[in-house]
């Protein structure tokens, strides 16, 4: 499984990924393939997504500083609200305290009847009241009306009334008293007409206080409560602490007006308070009021948006990075294979500049050897033609047949001579219309007997497109005969020989013979063309017959080519201009003869 | 056999002497020279069968000597005997109306069988 998934991976690389053309390396104008795709995939991606991502980021903070600014303002609505509605609460309560005072004289307060008559009336016009009380200014209760029976109670010695005698009013914190219930006090001082004074004292349930603030309360994530000054929770909250525990946030600083700030509770969760410190228009209270709000509750549908948001930047990232990965990819590959075409066209180039060269030596060489050789023959010649003609050395059978040695060795020369002449002189070309099916018969004529005889299967496809081509016939057997002869040698007895022939483009055909015989190694390749390179044996190839065929074909205005793998055969592929006369007149002009 | 009366010009002294004397061995009347201008001015006097003439000429080129002769001698078969031909020459020298272009080294026979076919074309 893992090695069919890695196939398929390695079927799907680009071709410059695996590069296997090492031979080439030098012609190549760049040379680390893979480091260039890296690179430029990095910058794109860098490029296309940098600004994507800034954007990212600053449509963030600013939906973020919109979110919170919007959360502040809420929270400081609802605690403005809150306030003014607990504020209410409390004068409503004290003024009804002052109005009773001012309005009723200390005799009646002090009749046990018009007294409960007075809590009635109070109780039925704001509701939340408990008791009643009196209480001279000597700190003894003397009048009392409610459930409990506190007349004559000393309350001289206690803190709220000392505090009541000095500010004329008085709220107290939420207590539990020895009733064991919840409550407020609150206090009004008053004057009697002999200058003594006297407290008018009420308790209030705190019912009603807790329902009035838990109609401000905002959602599941929302929290109000009141909290005294010294931070001991006043009513109960959902998540600070229940009654009369210590509040698990801090105390806010003391500010006269309502305010909004944003930090971490106690649990690290962020947070938005407002608070209020409660104050009536007659008297200071205890109370902070503090309504909270915990940021990522209020914060959902944003961070929902938030997370569509970031599925669709994910998304588009990705695409960028796959059509970057895939452009990349692509032009990469297209910058290898022209780079990878030039550098076969360099070193193709390179090739026959060297053959060239080695031609032209060659030929300098064959020159200069040929009129000493011709000394040589004319003199050993002569020397034999004496001996021949004159009767006394005509006996001497070992002269002559050393003689004949030598005559035979100029020979040989002479023969070696003419061959390299060939590769770079050009001979006559003469210009005919050629049959190409005809000369391929003619040629494997030569070999039939030898096919027969090593049972090799010769094929001869020639696409029937192919027209009549115009060249020279007998430089094309040459060629075609010394290619299928070297196929012969290297196959064994009992392999293939394939000869194809189509057509290519308008002006060109392609001659193909492919044997599936020894084949050369990758190194040899590069040198079959150059004269006397041979891999037969010492004394069986002039090395010369490829550098030959490779002339002629030159001379035919066509091209050689070869492809070979060791053990597999090889295949040399000919290219021949269907009109060799316009071709050559095309070379005479552009060269200016 | 029909005595040939040939003229070798080949500036190389020992291999013009050689062919000379291997060719009189076979029945020739050779004459040798060594460069254009004694070839034209032997020619000027005698009548010859046979020119064999050498490209590379210390004073005129091959070629050259080969048109001069032509300009007063239509007929007189000239074989272009050289070491150094190339294809250019060789169309040239067709051209300007040699019989032959051969390369050094010769033959001696297939010199002798050119002769024959040249004494049978003017018998």
């Amino acid at each position: 499984m893992i090695g069919r998934f890695r196939q398929l991976l390695g079927s799907l690389r680009p071709e410059f990924y695996h590069r296997t053309s090492e031979h080439l390396n030098p012609y190549f104008t760049f040379t680390d393939y893979r480091k260039i795709w890296g690179v430029g995939i990095f910058l794109l991606a860098v490029t296309a997504l940098l600004p994507l991502m800034v954007v990212t980021v600053i449509y963030y903070q600013l939906i973020q500083k919109s979110v919170d600014s919007e959360l502040i303002l809420r929270t400081e609505r609802v605690a403005s609200n809150a306030r003014r509605a607990v504020t209410f609460f409390l004068e409503e309560r004290l003024n009804a305290l002052r109005f009773t005072v001012n309005e009723i004289d200390y005799g009646r307060l002090t009749n046990p009847d018009d007294f409960a008559e007075l809590l009635r009336n109070l109780k039925l016009g704001f509701g939340g009241l408990t008791d009643l009380s009196v209480i001279s200014h000597a700190g003894i209760q003397v009048a009392y009306a409610g459930p409990f029976h506190l007349e004559g109670k000393d309350y001289s010695k206690q803190a709220w009334f000392a505090e009541c005698q000095n500010c004329n009013f008085y709220v107290s914190e939420i207590f539990r008293g020895y009733r064991d219930l919840p409550h407020i006090i609150i206090a009004v001082k008053s004057f009697r007409p002999d200058g003594t004074h006297f407290i008018l004292r009420a308790t209030l349930e705190t019912e009603r206080l807790i329902q009035t603030l838990s109609s401000y309360k905002t959602g599941e994530h929302a929290d109000i409560f009141l909290a005294s000054r010294s931070g001991i929770m006043q009513t109960p909250s959902k998540f600070y602490g229940d009654l009369f525990e210590k509040m698990a946030l801090p105390v806010p600083d003391y500010s006269p007006r309502t305010q909004t700030v944003m930090a971490a509770d106690g649990q690290g969760r962020p947070i938005i308070t407002g608070y209020a410190f409660i104050s009536t228009q007659i008297a200071d209270t205890p109370f902070i009021l503090m309504v909270t709000k915990q940021k990522a509750g209020m914060m959902g549908v944003w961070l929902e948006l938030r997370s569509k948001i970031n599925w669709l930047v994910g998304f588009s990232i990705m695409v960028i990075i796959i059509v970057i990965a895939i452009t990349c990819t692509f032009m990469v590959n297209k910058l290898y294979l022209a780079d990878k075409a030039k550098a076969e066209a360099m070193a193709v180039m390179e090739q026959n500049n060297q053959l060239a060269s080695i031609g032209q030596l060659a030929a300098g060489v064959a020159h200069e050897i040929n009129n000493p050789l011709a000394l040589i023959n004319e003199t050993a010649g002569y020397v034999k033609d004496l001996f021949v003609i004159k009767e006394q050395y005509s006996k001497d059978d070992e002269l002559l047949e050393n003689i004949d040695y030598i005559l035979e060795a100029v020979a040989r020369c002479g023969t070696i001579t003419r061959q390299l002449l060939g590769f770079s002189r050009k001979f006559d070309v003469k210009i005919q219309r050629v049959n190409l099916n005809e000369v391929i018969s003619d040629v494997l004529v030569f070999h039939n007997k030898e096919a027969e005889y090593r049972n090799v299967n010769v094929f001869v496809d020639i696409s029937k497109d192919i027209p009549e081509i115009e060249t020279d016939r007998g430089k094309l057997q040459q060629v075609l005969l010394n290619l299928v002869s070297n196929a012969f040698q290297a196959v064994d007895n009992g392999c293939n020989l394939d000869i194809t022939a189509l057509p290519e483009g308008v002006n060109k055909v392609s001659i193909t013979i492919c044997d599936n015989g020894c084949g050369m190694p990758e190194e040899n390749l590069s040198k079959i063309f150059e004269p006397f390179f041979t891999t037969k044996e010492r004394g069986k190839g002039t090395g010369l017959g490829l550098t030959i065929t490779y002339g002629l074909v030159k001379k035919l205005h066509g091209n050689i080519s070869v492809k070979s793998r060791e053990n597999e055969g090889t295949e040399f592929i000919i290219t021949l201009p269907i009109h060799l006369q316009e071709e050559m007149r095309k070379d005479e002009n552009s060269f200016g003869r | 056999m029909k005595q040939y009366n040939l003229l070798i010009v080949d500036d190389e002294q020992r291999f013009a002497d050689m062919l000379a004397r291997r060719l009189n061995l076979r029945g020739c009347n050779c004459e040798v020279c060594y460069s254009g201008r004694e070839a034209l001015n032997i020619l000027k006097q005698k009548k010859m069968h046979l020119i064999l003439l050498d490209l590379y000429l210390p004073d005129i080129y091959g070629t050259e000597v080969l048109t001069r002769i032509r300009k007063n001698d239509e007929r007189t078969p000239v074989i272009i005997v050289t070491g150094h031909g190339t294809e250019k020459d060789r169309r040239e020298c067709m051209q300007r109306g040699a019989y032959a272009f051969m390369h050094k080294p010769v033959g001696i026979d297939e010199l002798m069988t050119i002769l024959a076919e040249i004494g049978e074309k003017s018998a």
